[in-house]
């Protein structure tokens, strides 16, 4: 039995306090812990797998030498995203991503449904199904579910106002309603006033 | 109307984490679709999370440049080789400020600064002082003849204002009098 490493136990806002403070080492712990995360944020945003890695590279090298300039107060998920859609930005700006674009129907194809089973657990056809809906909404449920971020800091890292994200949220849990939920699965008597309470 | 409402405040719930009003939940009870919907979008978080890992494991692992973090910036790389191109030839430097220089001094001599007097209009303006200094009552003569043309001309204005003044005396059957007493028109 192998102990785990008590650096990785560590939450992303003390290893950004540690990195802060001058902890190469925890910087790395919190690059490795988000690079796929924000690979998967970015894929949405860019459309290419290559652009993609290349701004996760860019991004944890911005964040790096700016590690300064993380304000603790702050959640180190909302200054990630915050910095990494800046950079796809001007990265898009510059025309350096785009070049390996794939098809934007590729990307979103809002009439295309998933052929996934709804029912399934611990795969993957959830998110399957989410990153269907296309970019923005895609990225705010990755934001909200996969980062568990607020409304307010979902807002921050958009760059959108609150009513936008839920506007944005709500239209996505629809068109995955629309796709997933009550034409695929039969209809539970009481299910409406056990969903009311767990709301 | 309602369930469309209804919809959009269940979502609204399950962003503020606050439950949704009492009107909702009576709709719900009553309107199948919308229940449905509101156990889906109850059912979301935990779903998520609980196929986040995999979704994350069916993505590609990629090596962090690591190494590139410690690397000096390229924008000061870009700075200090337009330094050192600069320092390292000075020639070409140099001589660009002189050519600015000159084209300064150009401009400054043919736009900017006037044409001084030539020699011939100097020697002019001193013979035309020396000619009346030299020469008095030339200037006395030609004072007075330029006096004289104004009393001239100042008499001719007078009988023409004289003149109109009779002819509106007469049209119009007034009596137009002279402001200083004594001087009839």
């Amino acid at each position: 039995m192998t102990d785990l490493d008590p650096i990785e136990a560590r939450t992303d806002e003390e290893l950004a306090r540690e990195a802060r403070a001058g902890s190469r080492r925890s910087f790395e712990v919190l690059a490795h812990r988000y690079k796929r995360r924000l690979f998967v944020y970015l894929r949405s945003r860019t459309g290419s797998a290559e652009d993609a890695e290349d701004l996760v590279q860019d991004t944890f090298l911005k964040l790096f030498r700016g590690i300064g300039g993380y304000d603790p107060a702050r959640r180190f998920s909302t200054w990630l995203y915050t910095a990494a859609g800046r950079l796809a930005i001007d990265a898009y700006r510059k025309g350096k991503a785009g070049r390996n674009r794939l098809a934007i129907d590729d990307i979103k194809d809002p009439s295309a449904g998933p052929e996934v089973d709804p029912g399934q657990s611990g795969g993957t056809a959830l998110w399957d199904a989410a990153r269907t809906l296309g970019g923005d909404r895609f990225r705010a449920l990755w934001l909200r579910y996969g980062e568990d971020l607020t409304i307010e800091e979902i807002a921050a890292v958009l760059g959108r106002t609150g009513v936008a994200v839920r506007i944005l949220l709500y239209r996505a849990r629809t068109e995955l309603g629309r796709r997933l939920g009550p034409a695929r699965r039969p209809f539970a008597p009481g299910a409406a006033s056990r969903a009311s309470t767990r709301l | 109307m309602l369930c469309a409402l209804s919809r959009w405040m269940i979502s609204r719930a399950a962003d503020t984490g606050k439950t949704p009003p009492r009107v909702v939940e009576r709709h719900l009870r009553r309107c199948r679709a919308c229940a449905e919907s509101a156990r889906f979008a109850s059912s979301l978080p935990a779903r998520f999370t609980g196929d986040k890992d995999a979704f994350l494991a069916a993505v590609p692992d990629f090596p962090l440049d690591e190494a590139a973090w410690t690397k000096e910036p390229a924008r000061t790389n870009e700075r200090t080789s337009l330094y050192r191109r600069f320092a390292l030839r000075p020639v070409p430097a140099v001589a660009g400020i002189l050519a600015v220089v000159a084209a300064a001094f150009l401009v400054y001599r043919l736009a900017v600064r006037e044409p001084g007097p030539t020699p011939e209009d100097l020697a002019a303006g001193r013979a035309a002082l020396q000619s009346l200094v030299a020469a008095p009552e030339s200037v006395q003569s030609a004072l007075a003849g330029a006096a004289s043309s104004l009393e001239q001309e100042r008499r001719v204005l007078e009988k023409s204002i004289a003149s109109a003044a009779e002819y509106l005396q007469a049209r119009l059957n007034i009596k137009i009098e002279r402001k200083i007493p004594g001087q009839d028109l």
